[in-house]
């Protein structure tokens, strides 16, 4: 145990000073305090009268004792008597009884004795011997940091032999997510509720860590990540996992509990807040103090590792409970992440930044202490708060308004087609939804890293360069991940508040991380311009319109390039896939704003923006539109030709399979019913195509569905109550306003137009900006189409009664349908992207 | 080791009680407040008794009254060189941590026989010298104390389980 230590003389001594006497030989104990030798020093002192000023400095010599710092036995002098000695420097060497390594509460775990005791023979106090806490349940617990070095030389060789690598896991959002809305709680014992089967899952315990009255004894529901089991169980035989949160102690090991049962992936390797030691950021220092050559990270949120940015791998955060976010997150700085979902609009993340607040605080001169209390009840309240307004519920409350809606608006359009009177209860929707599959990608992404270290490592060993030196998981991860953009040149449109340094930001560190060159400004040299579809920006959007070869696409092609470490296909990302697109959008808003629009319509609708009608409802929009019929036409046929939608080739159902069972006929009565009743319709129908047809004449297919769906849809409108009227001409309004807009910003392109594309554009927007007049003061005239609306609902009301069951299923498909579209954006307008970038 | 020891306590009353039983509520609130805790050299383990309850005396101010009582408790302090059974609660590179009571001690593992090594590989992780002895979470180790540290309310004890009859019990 004993362990040769040079003492310094130490600088507290009056130099120069002469050695007078070593009292202590070699092989001598010495106890702490002793006195090993004598000394003496010269100094000056004040004599005389200092009342009359009367004064002089005289020489004086002092002799003092020199004692021993600390206990064991005495090696060697490096001093002889009668030396002078000028300055600091060593002067002896002892064989310690204990060098303290280990400490804990300010004992020495080795030998017993108290470490916290001033001593005045010492210069620094023992406890500083051992300054390193590294293990993972415990702060006081300190070691030396030979020790750790020892301790972590012993992991290093462990995890080699066993060919694994650390990981380390965060819990919240990245492999689970918890939450403490009660209403989860009620769900799970209700069957009948929608989210039953979501939430039928979600593990619960209860933790009495609040000190509110509210909190106390407060269940937390844990959702894990879909396929978490498989995934764990496979990583584990690759990495040792430990868990690093942000939560309590105590939510910690209960959700390890939940996650790993038999306490065989994590075992005991859980830190939690309690023994981070630091509120704000997470360090892989605190368990890796010497080197985390071998350490991966897995976290949702890149800023709570300023340190250890390399060895971390950033997951796309897990979002279960809409809305709730990380509940251990509120003593975080507020994320700042882009690439996510929608910012949480209620629950625990509306505060104030507390890393602001904290610095706000201790310029005001708080204590710390005093911050971190406030910060914890501002927690607790926050989490009162979730438990209060059950913003879930609150979510579900409102799904369900919209869909009781829904099944009202289409019970009174379509009693006209129902035949049946049998009302089953009304579908409702659920708000969870378990459709993640990131592990997936992680997965692949640690096991390629480990295949690459150990690859690296054997090479290594086989050149016998290997000597202490492990390969750095951190750089081949930099490298893995270098490979996947390497050639891109990306700028960025919209995505940055402006003189923010994007270099420094978190997406651009990202977008260089993954090997892509980043650009400040659009040149000839950009591969692509990602563009935040929220707020585009127009100068480098139209800048990058200039140069055919750069893609402009959505943030979401980058989080999809991030989450899959792959270039992914841009296809579906494109932002100027059509504006068919763009309608849809606005007709899907539409549809909200105005009680979601009737089923039939949703039908026809779905089924033109799939560019999947199927043929006889084709031919019968041709004769019922009969002023339509050429345009239309030809874009019927080149739909045919070559712009079958993948998903039919993908032998998925067709969205439209329902509609096989849908009363055409009546629909075609309505049509006609319609057509005779007023002219709304033509003119909605050049709005669109002049629109449409700016862009470029492959366009013509999306073209078509944009056009025809909004026929169906002003025909749908006129069609409903007149309370439903009154909300749909605003919003149509809105979309040809938004035309108009675009319209402006792409004269640019339009000089580099064909010309016969330029004369029908010319043609139509004249007559759609007639037209478009005469429109905007429609909806409020009474129409004869009103009348005729009237006398139809007479025969809706009466029908309202019962409800066909065949609808019902149809509607559900649809719905779904449509959730499926929202979700995988983009999907559908392929070719119309493609065609945009011919043009 | 454990003593009965004779102490002294003043307990204050609020007004609200004063009443016929007021010696019972006193023990009582004695007894409350005194039973298990730490006063730094020793744990107060029960009361057993009290004796010589003064007079209540009000005092100026609030209105409560201050009754000074003595008790003889049982009472347990640790010594250095001192051997308690534990069990064991955390495992880790280091050593163990085990609770004797209320007193928490660690073990390094310097002070651990040689033998008796660390394995991270077991679930949990444990210490073993591969047969017959495991040291982990729950196990029931005897332990001879070798240093004491007193802190306000609480203390900390250093254990060793290398010398003769210490280490592993075995149910």
């Amino acid at each position: 145990m004993g362990k040769t230590k040079t003492i310094r003389l130490g600088n507290r001594l009056r130099y120069p000073i002469t050695i007078v006497r070593l009292l202590k030989s070699p092989g001598d104990t010495v106890k702490k305090q002793d006195a090993l030798m004598e000394y003496s020093f010269k100094w000056y002192k004040e004599v005389g009268d200092t009342i009359r000023g009367d004064t002089w400095e005289e020489e004086q010599t002092t002799f003092a004792d020199w004692c021993s710092p600390s206990d064991g036995t005495l090696k060697s002098w490096s001093i002889k008597e009668g030396q002078v000695i000028k300055q600091d420097g060593p002067c002896l060497m002892i064989d310690e009884d204990c060098s303290h390594e280990i400490q804990f509460q300010g004992l020495c775990a080795i030998c017993g004795k108290d470490m916290t005791e001033a001593n005045w023979a010492a210069e620094t106090r023992d406890t500083e011997r051992a300054p390193i806490s590294m293990v993972h349940d415990q702060t006081n617990l300190t070691v030396s940091t030979t020790h750790a070095q020892k301790s972590e030389r012993e992991l290093q060789k462990r995890l080699l032999e066993s060919r694994k690598l650390s990981l380390v896991v965060d819990l919240d959002q990245t492999v689970i997510q918890a939450c403490i809305d009660p209403t989860v709680g009620e769900w799970m014992k209700d069957p009948t509720n929608p989210n039953y089967d979501s939430v039928k899952n979600v593990k619960t315990f209860q933790l009495d860590d609040g000190p509110h009255a509210l909190v106390r004894k407060c269940w937390y529901y844990i959702k894990m990540r879909p396929g978490l089991e498989g995934f764990l169980r496979r990583i584990s035989t690759m990495y040792e996992l430990h868990v690093y949160t942000m939560g309590t102690r105590a939510y910690a090991q209960n959700v390890a509990r939940v996650v790993d049962p038999e306490k065989k992936l994590f075992g005991n390797r859980v830190i939690s807040r309690d023994e981070n030691g630091n509120m704000y950021s997470k360090s892989l220092q605190r368990l890796f103090p010497v080197s985390t050559n071998m350490v991966v990270i897995i976290d949702d949120r890149s800023d709570v590792w300023p340190h250890n940015r390399p060895n971390l791998i950033k997951v796309t955060p897990y979002e279960f409970f809409k809305g709730i976010g990380d509940i251990n997150a509120s003593f975080l700085p507020k994320r700042q992440d882009l690439l996510t979902s929608a910012p949480s609009t209620n629950g625990v993340k509306k505060e104030e930044k507390p890393a602001e607040k904290n610095a706000k605080a201790v310029a005001a001169g708080k204590d710390t202490d005093e911050v971190t209390q406030e910060q914890l009840e501002e927690q607790q309240s926050a989490l009162e708060k979730q438990i209060n307004e059950r913003p879930l519920q609150l979510l579900q409350e409102k799904q369900d308004k919209e869909d009781e809606e829904a099944e009202k608006a289409t019970v009174q359009s379509d009693d006209s087609s129902s035949s049946r009177s049998s009302s089953p209860p009304p579908q409702r929707h659920k708000v969870l939804l378990d459709d993640d599959n990131e592990l997936e990608f992680l997965e692949k992404h640690l096991t390629q890293l480990h295949k690459a270290y150990y690859t690296n490592y054997d090479q290594k060993k086989s050149k016998r360069a290997i000597g202490e030196d492990v390969p750095d998981v951190g750089q081949l991860l930099d490298n893995l991940k270098a490979k996947v953009l390497r050639g891109y040149q990306i700028a960025l449109s919209g995505v940055l508040p402006q003189n923010t340094d994007i270099y420094r930001s978190e997406i651009g560190q990202q977008i260089t991380s993954f090997g892509a060159k980043l650009r400040s400004t659009v040149s000839k040299d950009v591969t692509h311009l990602v563009v935040n579809s929220a707020q585009p920006g127009t100068a480098k959007l139209n800048a990058a319109r200039r140069y055919p070869h750069i893609k402009i696409v959505g943030l979401e092609w980058l989080a999809q390039c991030f989450a899959e470490w792959a270039a992914v296909d841009e296809t579906p990302y494109l932002y100027f896939k059509d504006d068919a697109k763009n309608v849809a959008a606005t007709r899907q808003e539409q549809g909200d704003s105005s009680d979601e629009s009737d089923e039939e319509m949703q039908g026809v609708e779905s089924s033109n923006n799939l560019l999947k009608t199927p043929p006889p409802k084709r031919s019968k929009l041709k004769l019922t539109l009969p002023g339509k019929a050429e345009d239309d036409g030809d874009v019927a046929d080149e739909d045919e030709d070559g712009l079958l939608p993948d998903e039919v080739e993908e032998g998925q159902m067709s969205p439209i399979d329902g509609l096989k069972t849908f009363n055409w006929g009546s629909a075609d009565d309505e049509l006609a019913e319609f057509l005779a009743s007023g002219s709304d319709d033509d003119d909605d129908d050049e709005d669109m195509d002049e629109e449409d047809e700016e862009d470029d004449q492959d366009f013509a297919p999306a073209e078509e569905s944009s056009s025809s769906s909004s026929s169906e849809d002003s025909r749908a409108s006129l069609k409903r109550k007149s309370r439903s009227r009154s909300g749909s001409p605003v919003t149509r309004k809105r979309k040809l306003d938004d035309d108009d807009g675009e319209e402006e910003g792409k004269e640019e392109e339009d000089g580099e137009e064909s010309s016969p594309a330029k004369r029908i554009r010319r043609m139509k927007s004249q007559r759609g900006s007639s037209l478009r007049n005469q429109y905007e003061v429609a909806p409020d005239l009474p129409t004869p189409a009103v009348t005729g609306d009237e006398v139809e609902e007479g025969g809706e009301d009466k029908g309202e009664n019962y409800t066909d069951l065949d609808e019902e299923a149809l509607e559900a498909d649809l719905e779904a349908e449509f959730a499926a579209m929202e979700n995988g954006e983009g999907e559908w307008g392929n070719e119309a992207g493609e065609g945009e970038d011919k043009g | 080791m454990f003593f009965l020891h004779n102490l002294e306590r003043r307990v204050l009353l609020h007004p609200s009680y004063f009443g016929k039983n007021m010696t019972e509520l006193v023990t009582t609130k004695l007894v409350k407040d005194v039973e298990g805790t730490c006063t730094g050299d020793y744990y107060i383990i029960a009361i057993m008794d009290t004796f010589d309850l003064s007079e209540g005396r009000i005092l100026p101010g609030s209105g409560m009254a201050e009754f000074t009582v003595g008790y003889r408790a049982v009472v347990w302090r640790p010594f250095k060189g001192e051997v308690v059974d534990t069990i064991c609660t955390s495992v880790n590179q280091h050593g163990f941590f085990a609770n004797a009571g209320p007193l928490s001690i660690f073990v390094s593992s310097h002070l651990i026989p040689d033998e008796i090594t660390y394995d991270a590989n077991a679930t949990p992780p444990q210490y073993t010298n591969h047969s017959d002895i495991v040291i982990e979470p729950g196990t029931h180790v005897r332990i001879k104390i070798i240093g004491l540290r007193t802190g306000v309310g609480e203390m900390f004890a250093i254990g060793k389980i290398d010398g003769d009859y210490l280490g592993c019990l075995q149910a």
